[in-house]
């Protein structure tokens, strides 16, 4: 090597290829999909009755069934971590090499304005609920939407920062369906219901589709 | 112009080697990386990219830990909190410089 490498294109390649197979998109979709599944069940009130059924029946320690699906949502993304490293391992990464990455994919400030933008919007639903404009069920909806808002400029900026388009796509997108529930009159259950399985059915799409791409690539590579 | 010439000559040597800027700007954006993906990614040949590590190693600005996976020698490469450090002032210092240069 006798000319001076390109260090922001290293730097950029190299914090992209977390991304580049699509099985972060993947681990993504399914913590968004029963985290939205965990919430509807949890505030459902067939949900509430069986647990109150079960601790009436039981005795007390029962009521602690009531808490278990929280615990899945957390349990199954660790799980998946376990099967992307295997994955990776013995098959996507085995001929580019294996990537620890850093902790952070996007700069501190990105962070900071999705924290803003998320109690933004929870202060606007507030602000309008104590205008009289809305009611309590609008507020609850807002949670989702901009919690939507808040994911959706994370990966608008994360497509922005490690140069991915499908990311700037899937941000802008996200965050405005996301608005649309604002104008649905669910329920809270519901809503999450709809949140986490509109996030899950477009990261997971976009995660196939990398993941289809990197395998054909791998193939075409030699690599099987 | 003289001034310039002072600012390049103050540059971390062990940093501004060409092949040791790749490894170290690899370096700076993951928490490791294991010796393929280094080999991919920098274009180095085993030997050189061997050698360069070495070298990096001693300067401290590398840690490199051998194991094995299975049956197969694996080894990672991660940067100390002083080969942050170094490549983050030599960025700063070569960005000012390149900055000034472009006017």
């Amino acid at each position: 090597m006798t000319v001076s490498p390109d260090v922001d294109r290293l730097i950029r390649e190299t914090r992209r290829y977390e991304f580049a197979d699509g099985l972060r998109d993947l681990q993504l979709a399914m913590l968004l999909g029963l985290g939205g599944l965990t919430a509807w069940l949890v505030f459902e009130p067939f949900w509430m009755t069986f647990v109150v059924r079960m601790a009436a029946t039981y005795g007390r320690w029962a009521a602690w069934v009531g808490i278990l699906p929280a615990l899945v949502p957390p349990l199954v993304v660790l799980g998946m971590l376990g099967v992307m490293r295997v994955l990776r391992r013995r098959w996507l990464w085995r001929e580019s090499g294996m990537v620890s990455p850093s902790r952070w994919a996007v700069p501190r400030r990105v962070n900071v304005l999705s924290a803003v933008i998320l109690l933004g919007g929870l202060a606007v639903g507030l602000g309008l609920l104590k205008l009289g404009l809305v009611d309590a069920s609008f507020l609850l909806r807002m949670l989702w939407t901009a919690t939507g808002w808040s994911f959706g400029y994370t990966l608008l900026a994360m497509g922005r920062h490690l140069d991915l388009p499908r990311y700037r796509w899937l941000g802008l997108t996200g965050g405005i369906l996301s608005t649309a529930l604002l104008f649905l009159p669910l329920p809270f259950a519901q809503s999450s219901l709809v949140f986490g399985l509109l996030w899950c059915a477009m990261l997971a799409g976009s995660g196939l589709i990398t993941l289809r791409r990197a395998a054909l690539y791998r193939g075409a590579a030699g690599g099987g | 112009m003289a001034g310039e010439i002072r600012e390049i000559a103050g540059f971390d040597r062990l940093i501004h080697e060409p092949a040791r800027l790749a490894i170290m700007a690899v370096l700076s954006a993951c928490e490791s990386a294991d010796f393929t993906y280094l080999e991919n990614a920098t274009g180095l040949t085993k030997g050189n990219l061997s050698a360069h590590l070495s070298k990096l190693e001693e300067g401290g600005y590398l840690a490199i830990s051998k194991g094995f996976k299975g049956k197969y020698p694996h080894t990672e490469c991660s940067l100390t909190p002083e080969g942050r450090r170094a490549f983050a002032s030599y960025r700063k210092q070569y960005l000012a410089l390149a900055r000034r240069l472009g006017k």
